[in-house]
């Protein structure tokens, strides 16, 4: 019932003060910007992607059923570059799921305050890190590292396996931070409750903690997919820069964030059905991390309700 | 009512970044007066340059093949006292061209191919004329890591079943194994991927474009880097990048002739190509700082280009080049 609660009456009544105005109009501006700036990529996006869907050479279907992707000689099926994207991204999340939620149970439940102290600002740090420089981790660290350990011959030079582990790292911190908010609202009635009736920590935590949290924490996990398919730096880097359509994660193969980076720099001409093509896998990219995004906020909104 | 009024006005300055469209004009504010860098005679005719008296930028972009050439040019310009700014974008030829001839946004072009007659109309359509001017010459080099012992010699039969329909060495020749070849070649975009399906492909880009394992890429780095990680990968680029690592590379002979010096002078290496700088006669006159960074480039260029790893143009077509600068300088010299 609060959003019908009034306002309090302002103490100088309707005649307020002029600056007051300018900063609220200021503010509300700023507000409005970033809303602007939203639904100005969106039209861009699918301006410039009815110019390469409207061409007469590409076809939808084929869009999302063709098996390559070459548009330089009209090929232009896109399963091979969202096969990329979806490996290394899986690979992500296997990797920064299971560490992320481990760590931030770790955090909620059982660290001092003095260890949790220490280790969060690191987790920040990590999160810090600019995503060029896990780029090159992944070429000169884990490339070599897995292909010591699976042997030269299988692992290519570039390959989706080791960009995902890195994106994984990547994207653990982020996990870690937003799965222990997640751990750390459930009312504490919940966990006392259990201990009273005789639970220990470990129990406390698996079998009431997590299954409370659980929607809290799928919306993190689906914020971090989202986050992993938008990487680009380290996927342009490590992860190869030739579409192939493959299940093999130690091969190279180019996602969609990779080819858009090296399309615009400078791979073909402005104005040809190729580079229109980065814009429709824009919105492809758009509509993806829109929709995951949308997930998580319907999923932890229905946490909320629960019980607040 | 004000603050729709301010909404308004913003939406306004908004528009164009809404639009999206290309804002960048050709500002070249005449500032023809600023000749003082021209000292008496200096190298084939032309004029000598003081780059100490040399100001302004310099905005090149174009082939990769180029770029470590016109970035040694540049940094030697530097050193003997140039203190504007030069940019030089690595981006391939003809996405080189197309900022050059299209959008209008550099002074130089970048080239390890002539320019083509479409690009050539685009440049006009903006009242540009290419002037072509030839710095040195290439040997396309076909590179395989250290670790392949069994390739030594390609012909161009074979160049061509390598960079399209074979699938693995001993497809192109029994004598080789029996594993996937990996290709890594330079960007469509690029004068190398042209000069090579122009050389091997009849000018043709889908049967190299439709081979198995082939990655991309305008950064011919990241193709040393993947040749050098398997014994069956193979890849091609300009010879500098052959040079800065064969400790850790193989080129092939093609044809059973080697890329050395002599045979690329004598025009027997089958791969040798030309290297170009386009400019335009209006934005040297209008820029000299652009007029004299392409004189001091045709001077000294034969002092540097063997350090970068390429081989001289013949004198006659240096001469042609110097004699195109000339020609375009003519009147305000």
């Amino acid at each position: 019932m609060e959003y019908f609660e009034m306002k309090a009456p302002h103490p100088f009544g309707r005649k307020r003060r002029v600056h007051e105005r300018v900063i609220e109009t200021t503010l509300f501006i700023f507000a409005l910007l970033s809303i602007l700036i939203t639904v100005g990529i969106a039209v861009i996006l699918v301006r410039e992607s009815f110019l390469f869907f409207s061409d007469p050479a590409v076809r939808l279907l084929d869009f999302f059923t063709g098996k390559v992707w070459q548009p330089m000689i009209g090929l232009f099926g896109f399963l091979p570059l969202l096969n990329a994207t979806m490996t290394t991204s899986i690979i992500a999340i296997i990797l920064g799921g299971p560490l992320g939620l481990f760590v931030a149970i770790y955090l909620a439940e059982y660290a001092s305050e003095r260890t949790r102290g220490i280790l969060k600002p690191t987790l920040e740090v990590l999160a810090g890190i600019p995503t060029i420089v896990y780029g090159y981790f992944a070429l000169t660290f884990m490339t070599p590292l897995l292909r010591t350990l699976f042997g030269e011959t299988n692992v290519e030079i570039y390959n989706t396996a080791s960009a995902g582990l890195v994106i994984g790292i990547l994207i653990l911190p982020m996990i870690a931070t937003m799965a222990e908010d997640a751990l750390v609202s459930v009312p504490k009635e919940l966990r006392l409750a259990s201990y009273a009736l005789g639970a220990t920590k470990i129990e406390t935590t698996c079998k009431v903690i997590i299954p409370a949290a659980l929607s809290g924490l799928s919306a993190t996990f689906l914020l971090a997919l989202s986050r992993a398919i938008g990487e680009t730096m380290i996927v342009a880097l490590a992860a190869g820069a030739g579409p192939k359509l493959t299940a093999n994660p130690f091969k190279a193969a180019e996602t969609m964030t990779g080819y858009i980076v090296r399309i615009s720099g400078g791979d073909v001409s402005y104005n040809s059905v190729d580079y229109n093509s980065i814009f429709a896998l824009g919105l492809v990219l758009f509509v993806i991390t829109f929709t995951l995004n949308l997930v998580s906020r319907t999923v932890s909104g229905h946490f909320h309700q629960e019980y607040d | 009512m004000k603050r729709l009024l301010v909404i308004s006005i913003m939406l306004v300055t908004l528009l164009p970044l809404v639009a999206g469209g290309k804002t960048e004009q050709n500002t070249t504010t005449a500032t023809v007066n600023n000749l003082a860098w021209l000292e008496g005679p200096g190298v084939g005719g032309l004029p000598e340059v003081n780059p100490l008296k040399v100001s302004g930028s310099i905005i090149t972009a174009g082939s990769s093949t180029v770029f470590p050439l016109s970035e040694r040019m540049a940094e030697r310009f530097k050193q003997e006292g140039y203190s504007g700014a030069i940019t030089i974008d690595s981006i391939g030829s003809g996405a080189g061209f197309e900022r050059f001839t299209v959008a209008g946004e550099t002074d130089i072009a970048n080239a390890s191919r002539p320019i083509k007659e479409k690009e050539r109309a685009n440049a006009q359509a903006i009242g540009r004329k290419p002037l072509e001017f030839r710095v040195g010459t290439d040997a396309l080099s076909v590179v395989v890591s250290k670790q392949n012992t069994f390739a030594k010699n390609a012909t161009k039969q074979e160049l061509a079943k390598l960079f399209s329909t074979a699938n693995t060495w001993s497809d192109v020749n029994p004598a080789w194994p029996n594993e996937a070849i990996q290709r890594f070649i330079p960007g469509t975009d690029s004068g190398t991927f042209d000069y090579f399906a122009e050389e091997i492909f009849t000018a043709k880009a889908e049967p190299m474009l439709s081979a198995n394992n082939l990655q991309l890429s305008e950064d011919d780095n990241i193709l040393v880097q993947g040749i050098k990680g398997s014994p069956y990968a193979i890849g091609f680029f300009g010879y500098a990048y052959y040079a800065e690592n064969a400790g850790e590379l193989n080129i092939l002979d093609i044809e059973g002739i080697q890329a050395t010096s002599a045979n690329v002078d004598n025009g027997t290496y089958p791969l040798a190509r030309p290297l170009f700088l386009y400019s335009d006669a209006s934005i040297m006159r209008s820029k000299p700082q652009v007029a004299a960074f392409i004189d001091f480039y045709l001077s000294y260029v034969n002092e540097e280009i063997t350090h970068v790893g390429y081989f001289p143009a013949n004198e006659q077509e240096l001469q042609k080049g110097r004699a195109l600068w000339l020609e375009a300088m003519d009147g305000i010299l």
